[in-house]
Order: structure tokens, then sequence, then C-alpha cells
């Protein structure tokens, strides 16, 4: 199976932010012997945030090796040496062993187990979602609480909050997309439909964007606004129906 | 660099973000457009041949190869197909070819949000929003505000 390992190993070397690193014995690799055995081998191990890397040295330039952390778990285990503090991440997938790795002492396997354990993607998108929809609301309340200040209703564009078009192609700086034509066209119609017809959904808008971003929570505020209106306008028409 | 193919085929198994067939062509010279099954997973990209259900039925599809998908760039090429290409060599694309407009901009999309640094900076951005806006960190509500890989200061400007 092919994999593009230069562009990983770039990605192991580039400046993304790593979220854990330091030295852990490993017994990976030692392709002579069945199973863990003897002091094993002391390597520098990056966690970037899916992916474990190890080199040779801090100043290492070219990973020895990767682990994936999908669909695995991490816990503490027995070492070959009773004197090390280990961990392992096991892997539910048939015939595949577990990777044993120790740290130098209790507070740094602590760390390795907490961050290795929340390595994985999809507990990033959760969290993402969370604040997506947490912001979602704070943002209609904010719009609410406007709306009950405003005397008479106008057509006035969503408050303006504060905005860093990043413009960022999975971490590589690019404006294309970053175009604001859907907050022109906003502006222009007055109208707009809560339309997500650019391949977006509602629960994850195109996030490499933030442009494309305010534009959609906008849009949402203003069809909400009119949904209001409507029901005002339609309460008050009840009640001049019952005036005696 | 040592990794294990078993664990990444387990990855390839996983529920898909996105899955289709499409054509795809490597960045080698004199690459042609072969048919492939595509399999967004994570943030890897896997791909399988499409023969293999008919020529070996009982045994589990094996991707022919992943892509990690941090550091790309997802080009729009013509109307139904697009590229993806890698920070460190742009020359070498990968090209694919969709049955659709609406199919090309809905891969496009997926490609370019399954990167871990592109969620990663969209959860800096919202939970400093919602900090500006209501006073509270959300991430002290859940908990994991003290993680490592959800600080503002892991981002460089």
């Amino acid at each position: 199976m092919k994999l593009n390992e230069r562009s990983v190993a770039h990605y192991a070397l580039s400046d993304a932010p790593a979220d854990l690193t330091g030295f852990l014995r490993t017994w990976a690799g030692a392709a002579s012997s069945p199973g863990p055995s003897g002091a094993g081998r002391r390597c520098w191990f990056v966690l970037k945030g899916n992916l474990l890397f190890s080199f040779e040295s801090p100043e290492g330039r070219a990973p020895l090796s990767l682990v994936v952390l999908e669909g695995c778990t991490v816990e503490l285990a027995e070492a070959p040496e009773p004197e090390e503090f280990a961990f392992a991440i096991r892997f539910a997938a048939p015939g595949v062993r577990p990777h044993l790795l120790a740290a130098d002492g209790p507070a740094a396997q602590e760390a390795w187990v907490k961050a290795l354990s929340r390595a994985s993607f999809s507990y990033m998108r959760l969290v993402v979602r969370e604040l997506e929809s947490q912001l979602r609301d704070a943002r209609l309340s904010l719009a609410l609480q406007r709306r009950a200040s405003w005397r008479t209703p106008s057509r006035r564009k969503p408050p303006a909050l504060d905005q860093r078009p990043v413009g960022l192609d999975n971490g590589h700086g690019s404006s294309r997309d970053c175009s604001p034509t859907g907050l022109m066209e906003w502006d222009l119609q007055g109208t707009p439909s809560l339309g997500l017809g650019r391949g977006q959904s509602p629960v994850s808008p195109e996030t490499s964007c933030f442009s494309t971003l305010h534009d959609w929570y906008g849009q949402e505020i203003v069809a909400l606004r009119q949904g209001w209106l409507q029901r005002a306008q339609a309460r008050q028409q009840l009640q001049e129906h019952h005036r005696p | 660099m040592r990794y294990n193919e078993k664990e990444l085929r387990a990855l390839s198994r996983q529920p898909a973000e996105l899955a289709a067939e499409l054509g795809m062509r490597g960045p080698k010279k004199g690459s042609v457009l072969k048919r492939r099954l595509l399999k967004l997973v994570a943030n890897f990209l896997f791909y399988f041949r499409t023969d293999e259900a008919e020529t070996a039925p009982c045994v589990l599809p094996q991707p022919v190869g992943a892509l990690l998908l941090e550091r790309c760039v997802v080009s729009q090429e013509e109307a139904c197909s697009f590229s993806l290409s890698f920070v460190e060599d742009m020359d070498r694309k990968y090209v694919f070819q969709c049955d659709s407009e609406r199919q090309c901009l809905e891969w496009t999309g997926a490609l370019r949000r399954a990167s871990y640094e592109v969620m990663r900076r969209s959860l800096v951005f919202y939970r400093d929003e919602i900090l500006k806006m209501t006073g509270k960190d959300p991430l002290e509500q859940l908990g994991i505000s003290e993680e490592a890989r959800f600080q503002l200061s892991a981002i460089k400007a």
C-alpha cells in the first residue's frame, strides 16, 4: 500500500504545532526479537494532531516511525524493565501488535496517556462541532437582544463582528476561496435564503474560510429575524381582529 | 519511515465521510486516468481498485494507497475535475475526475475540511469568538481548557 511519505515527513518537520514532545523508550521495530524484551530503545517522540512520530533525537531530520492514532486505545502497561513507566497503544484490528512505550517518570507517563488518548480526528471534530453550535447560539441571542432594542425594525446588516479572513487551504495560505462575494450578494438581495448550495452542511460550514462562516451565520440571523417579524405582524393582526 | 500497514488498512475500513468512484491520475509522468474507489476517512484519502469486488469477492478490499491530507492544496481544474498537491512539491499533482460539477464541489469542500490543522484553527477561532461574546471560555465549561492542542498560543500567526 502506498502512502505519500514525503508529505508525511514534511508535515512531521513543519511548523505545525506539536501537542507533546519528549523522550520515550520503545520496543517496536526490533524485528529480530518476537516480543518486547530488554531495555528497548530511547527515541524522541513528537505528537502532531493524530500522528505520532519518532525521531533519532530532537534534531533528527527524518522520522523513524509513524503511528496514526485512530481507532486505538491507550492504557497503562507493564514494561520488561520494572522501573519504567510504560503504556501501550492498542488497535482493535486483528493481528496488530500493541505499541509499547515507556516514559521516564509518572508525570510524563500521565501526560502522554492523556494526550494520546485524545489525539483522534473524531475527538477534535466533536469539540469543533460543539463550539460551532455554542457560537451559533451566542450569536442568535446577541441578535435577539439587539432586535429588542430596535424601535423600528429595518433591514440592517447583522452586527459586524470582528472578522479575520485567514484564507487557509489545509494549512497553506491561499485566498482563492475567501472572496466576499457571498456577503455582497446578501447586501444586494436583502432577502437571503438559507440556501447552503455551495456544498456546505449546516453542521460544519466551510470552516477554512471565516468570511463564508460570517456570511453563513449572518444569513441565519436575518432569516430568524424575518420569521419573528412575520409572527409579530400576525399577532398584531389577530389582536386587531379581536378588538371590539 | 516505519509504519504498520495493517493499522492503515483498518482505518480505511472505518465509515467514510465521503466515498465515490472517481477517475484518478497519479503525479508520475505518463500516468493515466484510472477508475478508483475513493474513501475519505479522518484526514486520510484512501483509494481502492474498483474491479476487486468481482475478481476476489471473499477478500476484504485492500487500498492501493493513502494520502495524508495535511498541508495540501485542493484546486478546481476544469468544471468536473480537481487536483490535490502538497506544499513540499506543488508540481506533483493528483488529478481527480468527477461525474458532475456538483460532485466536484462536494469533494473539494470535504477535502479542504479534512485536515487536523484546519480543524484546530477553526476551534481556536470559535473559542476566541465565544470568549469575546459571552466572556466565558467554552472549553473551561467542558473541562478541557488546559489541553495543549486547544491553546491559542499553539498557532503561529
